[in-house]
């Protein structure tokens, strides 16, 4: 299936907007500055979205024009392009969306067409599925892991480099205790915590659910 | 309006396509991903700094239609969607793309309306520029991961748990011995990840917009930094710099740089 490569799915969605040529302002313009002030990284509403890597908004307005001697060629309706890499199967993760970032998707999503009917994470997921597009190539220069697996990953990096530098020349005796406590404070096989915290744009933030951390939640 | 998350860039790219030629483009997808022209993507590969890419091929009936009140999209040609997640500036991507895989961008945008060839680089930029959409939104769950980060991180956590399990009973000197093969093996996966520099105009409209949360762009103020930093966030982000202005999405940017 050309939307997946291994358990990594791209998924890619035409959202068309309702007509808005009897407005003052268009539905595009409106859309796009409700995303131009949702909150970002660890505070975007995404941020608490299942299995989701990465994902992007933006308004097609129309097609460009490439000069003469091409013909001039212009879309009928405009729409919210959503644009996604997430882990494992569409539905899914689509309900998930929907059940955390439900007051935002409403936001966003609701000058499209028929969107007023989505009342529920399967309304929506059927409804993006309507929306969707398939993808002709896709490519993975990453790996297709949930997101948990990844997240735990980047923390356990961070920290491994850290207890190494930090206990550089230690005797074998002190070393071994030490790295003991290391490894009952990260957990290393605990995906849920401690843990990267997803969307985290600095240090101050970056860990979440470990002991005595002001960032746990 | 950001095109950043951290250390990730969103890159957009909408290009006509000859209607007749569209089946044969979508051929030419289909069969580099066959062994029989899958060298010329090889260098695909070694493009580390992608995370994610993918082309999305349209022709007119594909675009969604979900009402009888919407008009059905009539087009003269089909039109490829290139979508891209990669670290590093964009003349970064756009050259390393041309230099690793000028023979495959031929290939996939060779039936594309106006294609230059990937090489000379100049008529490619013009190209990238300006066919290249901006996104409105773009989030990542790891903005302080590249993607060699996230690829790197799960060999550090393989190998640390390996490691937990291997050294439960050992002696002392023995699981010396074992921990500095741990970090003999592990030597080019544990640099720490850290916030972002910003290096560019659009890098800095995100920590803008960080630090003001719901604020619309018209309210910026408080913006002013160095004129050497604007010249070097120029130098630096041409392609994001000229079309953020060329737009007008940032009139406080265009006034403070006049003012200078």
């Amino acid at each position: 299936m050309p939307n997946e490569n291994g358990k990594a799915y791209g998924l890619t969605a035409l959202c068309p907007l309702i007509d808005d040529s009897q407005n003052d302002r268009s539905y595009a313009a409106i859309i796009k500055d409700r995303l131009r002030a949702m909150p970002l990284d660890e505070a975007s509403p995404f941020a608490a979205v299942p299995n989701l890597y990465l994902c992007r908004l933006f308004v097609l307005d129309d097609v460009f024009f490439q000069g003469h001697p091409a013909t001039e060629d212009h879309l009928r309706s405009k729409y919210l392009v959503f644009v996604a890499e997430l882990h494992g199967k569409l539905a899914p993760f689509l309900e998930g969306m929907w059940r955390h970032a439900a007051p935002a998707i409403r936001e966003l999503w609701e000058l499209c067409i028929d969107f007023k009917r989505v009342q529920s994470p399967r309304d929506f997921a059927r409804y993006i599925e309507r929306c969707q597009v398939e993808t002709t190539f896709y490519f993975n220069g990453s790996n297709d892991l949930p997101l948990a697996e990844q997240l735990k990953g980047l923390y356990l990096k961070q920290e491994l480099a850290k207890f190494a530098r930090e206990h550089q020349g230690r005797d074998a005796v002190s070393l071994q205790r030490a790295f003991r406590a290391f490894v009952e404070r990260v957990e290393p096989s605990n995906l849920a915590r401690p843990t990267w915290r997803a969307g985290a744009s600095s240090l101050d933030v970056a860990v979440t659910g470990e002991a005595n951390s002001e960032a746990s939640p | 309006m950001s095109n950043i998350a951290g250390k990730a860039y969103a890159m957009n790219l909408i290009t006509p396509i000859r209607g007749l030629l569209v089946p044969l483009n979508k051929a030419i997808f289909w069969a580099v991903g066959t062994p029989l022209l899958k060298l010329s993507l090889r260098g695909l590969q070694t493009l580390s700094m992608i995370h994610y890419a993918r082309w999305v091929i349209l022709r007119e009936h594909d675009f969604p239609h979900l009402s009888p009140d919407q008009p059905r999209e009539k087009l003269r040609y089909g039109y490829m969607m290139f979508f891209s997640n990669f670290n590093g500036s964009w003349e970064q991507y756009v050259d390393s793309f041309a230099a690793a895989i000028p023979s495959g961008l031929n290939l996939l945008w060779f039936w594309n309306v106006g294609w230059p060839t990937a090489v000379p680089e100049t008529p490619f930029h013009r190209y990238v520029e300006f066919n290249q959409i901006w996104t409105d939104y773009y989030y990542s769950a790891y903005p302080m991961a590249a993607s060699n980060d996230v690829k790197s991180a799960q060999h550090v956590k393989q190998s640390l748990c390996d490691f937990v399990e291997r050294t439960a009973d050992s002696a002392p000197e023995e699981f010396l011995r074992q921990y500095h093969g741990l970090l003999k093996e592990l030597q080019a996966d544990l640099g720490m990840l850290a916030a972002t520099p910003i290096v560019s105009l659009a890098a800095e409209e995100v920590a803008w917009r960080r630090k003001h949360p719901g604020a619309q762009q018209s309210a910026r103020s408080d913006l002013r930094p160095p004129a050497a930093q604007v010249a070097n966030d120029i130098g630096q982000e041409r392609g994001d710099t000229s079309r953020v202005v060329a737009l007008g999405q940032l009139p406080a940017e265009q006034e403070r740089r006049n003012a200078e």
